[in-house]
């Protein structure tokens, strides 16, 4: 046993700081070298043809039906919004789940830059998502028509598609500030669910119809409600709204809702990241 | 080099680390020696920057762990062996720590020859691993940048005892090439072994530190010899008269004198002797008695157990 030496065979290359690039790569890795990982990410892609063959499945079986891609585009993101937050919050929570934070923090000392490369690497991961639900689209598109004899229809509204990407990302990091706040994988999970989902479906769009000023208030509130003027006609729009015109009160919405659920989630969990003990 | 200066951790009215204050040289085994929560884990985290200070500082070379470029090349540690990701196999382990430090593939393969796992083990998720694998794995983490500075926190846990054995020869090489050596152990006759240093906390604070042999002489234990003769009676006078305070223990007697001294008196006095050793406490006693306030067990009853065995 003892023949082999500490000493390395060959001389490693010289100490260097750790380069950024290097941290975002290990945590690329990071998502996909696990089963559960894995798993998460072939569910995601499972989902998306799952919906893509829906479509088409209903395209096939009604005579007058037709659809765009634009509103494929929109019927695509809806799995895509069930389950990126779910990679953006797995990403931080099982580093304290696991207790591998020992051994990440360990390797490099400064939290922030491996929260950041973190965030680099599952953000870059969701556009991935969002770029082949994409193509989904496309591909689902030309089969639609194919099987439902009508005559494709290609137009695309490149404003509608940007709002779209960015409400995902907005969604994406705030489930990603609120796991850092939280840094437990369930209780990340039903928090940002109740907050992006069960909240605007349950609650908002209840108020929305009984009260008047509800309408004026919940925008400020919700990402969702505050994006839809902009969104417009990309499908994303919470029922019962009706989308008033985009003016000074919208964008102060916008603005107050994403330093609600980015911002103040992101800035408490990276103050808790830096000064919590890791044991 | 580890240097650690005036280390206080409280937590709330809870001081696990008070004023500690040690050096773990180059070139040493420096062992790290107390009680279950003495405050060994709490020093080791606070050293690579886990855990903050309260009050103090612990440099490593002469800077903060956290101004180390790439610490991993700097440092092994290895603080839980059973921190590691469950769906991780043992190669994928050490790989993400080859690429975050820069390393080249081939040095996964040397470590874990190394600590001697097979292929198809590292193939294995570290679920299906028993302690002494993911020792050996943690082991292999910890030297896989070839650093300068080892910080172990109870490295031979769960390790057999041929494991035990190979540890302490990897760890001898690695002090003797001029690397510095810091683990920690509740278990005493394993860090006797191996550490050049030895330094004894009990309730977050240093009770002793130096050499085996310092420590033993420190607590004035040295010099006192445990005898049994077929006339105790005249021994005793004879020891007595050389000014010697004598005692009767069991069949024999606990003598105030080097065994050399008894032996002398004892040829002297044409006393036939029957036994004759030491009676100085072991370091077992002494690690007993200064961490006494901290053991969960009651010391004297530990004590008197020991001796009437």
């Amino acid at each position: 046993m003892s023949a082999v030496s500490v000493a390395p065979s060959t001389p490693l290359p010289a100490v260097t700081k750790v380069p950024f690039g290097r941290l975002l790569l290990v945590e690329w890795r990071k998502m996909t070298d696990t089963r559960a990982g894995r798993a998460l990410l072939i569910i995601s892609a499972g989902m998306l043809l799952l919906a893509m063959g829906i479509v088409v499945l209903v395209a096939a079986l009604n005579d007058n039906f037709s659809l765009g891609l634009s509103a494929w585009s929109s019927i695509l993101t809806i799995p895509l919004s069930l389950l990126t937050p779910v990679l953006a919050i797995m990403i931080v929570t099982q580093e304290w789940g696991q207790r591998t934070n020992m051994v990440t923090f360990s390797l490099e000392p400064s939290r922030l830059r491996v929260m950041a490369a973190k965030l680099v690497a599952v953000v870059a991961l969701a556009l991935v998502l969002i770029a082949v639900a994409l193509v989904c689209g496309v591909v689902g598109n030309a089969l639609a028509a194919a099987v439902g004899g009508y005559d494709a229809s290609w137009s695309i509204n490149g404003e509608v598609l940007a709002w779209t990407i960015v409400q995902q990302l907005l969604y994406f990091v705030s489930a990603f500030g609120l796991a850092m706040c939280l840094l437990s994988t369930p209780f990340s999970i039903v928090v940002v669910y109740v907050d992006q989902l069960l909240l605007p479906l349950m609650v908002w769009s209840t108020l929305y119809f009984i009260f008047d000023w509800a309408a004026d208030v919940i925008p400020f509130i919700d990402m969702g409600y505050a994006l839809s003027p902009f969104a417009a006609g990309a499908g994303s729009v919470p029922a019962g709204a009706d989308l008033p015109d985009v003016g000074t009160q919208q964008v102060l919405a916008l603005i107050c809702s994403i330093f609600l659920w980015v911002v103040v989630p992101v800035a408490l969990g990276a103050y808790r990241v830096l000064k919590s003990e890791v044991k | 080099m580890i240097k650690v200066e005036g280390l206080t951790r409280v937590y709330g009215t809870f001081t696990a680390v008070d004023d500690v204050s040690f050096t773990a040289e180059a070139g040493k085994v420096t062992g790290f020696l107390g009680p279950n929560g003495a405050g060994k884990s709490t020093t080791m985290r606070i050293m690579v920057g886990l855990t903050n200070p309260t009050k103090g500082r612990a440099t490593i070379n002469g800077s903060l762990y956290a101004d180390l470029p790439n610490p991993g090349r700097h440092v092994g540690v290895l603080l839980d062996a059973s921190a590691q990701h469950d769906g991780r196999t043992g190669r994928e382990v050490l790989t993400l720590a080859a690429m975050t430090m820069g390393l080249p593939k081939s040095r996964v393969d040397e470590m874990l020859e190394l600590v001697s796992l097979t292929p198809s083990e590292a193939k294995r998720r570290i679920k299906n691993y028993s302690l002494g694998m993911k020792q050996r794995l943690g082991i292999a983490h910890a030297l896989i940048g070839d650093p300068k500075v080892l910080i172990l926190d109870e490295p031979a846990n769960g390790l057999d005892p041929a494991g035990i054995r190979w540890m302490r020869g990897l760890l001898k090489e690695y002090a003797d090439r001029g690397g510095t050596v810091l683990l920690s152990s509740h278990l005493l006759h394993e860090v006797e072994q191996i550490a050049d240093e030895l330094i004894l906390i009990g309730n977050g604070r240093i009770v002793a530190e130096g050499t085996k042999d310092t420590i033993l002489a420190s607590q004035g234990t040295a010099g006192q010899s445990l005898v049994t003769s077929l006339d105790n009676e005249a021994l005793t006078v004879a020891l007595k008269a050389k000014g010697y305070s004598v005692e009767p223990v069991g069949t024999g007697m606990r003598v105030s004198a080097a065994p050399a001294e008894v032996g002398k008196a004892a040829l002297e006095s044409n006393v036939v002797l029957t036994d004759l050793r030491d009676g100085g406490a072991g370091l077992e006693d002494i690690f007993l008695q200064l961490t006494a306030e901290t053991q969960r067990e009651n010391v004297a009853q530990i004590h008197a157990e020991g001796v009437s065995a």
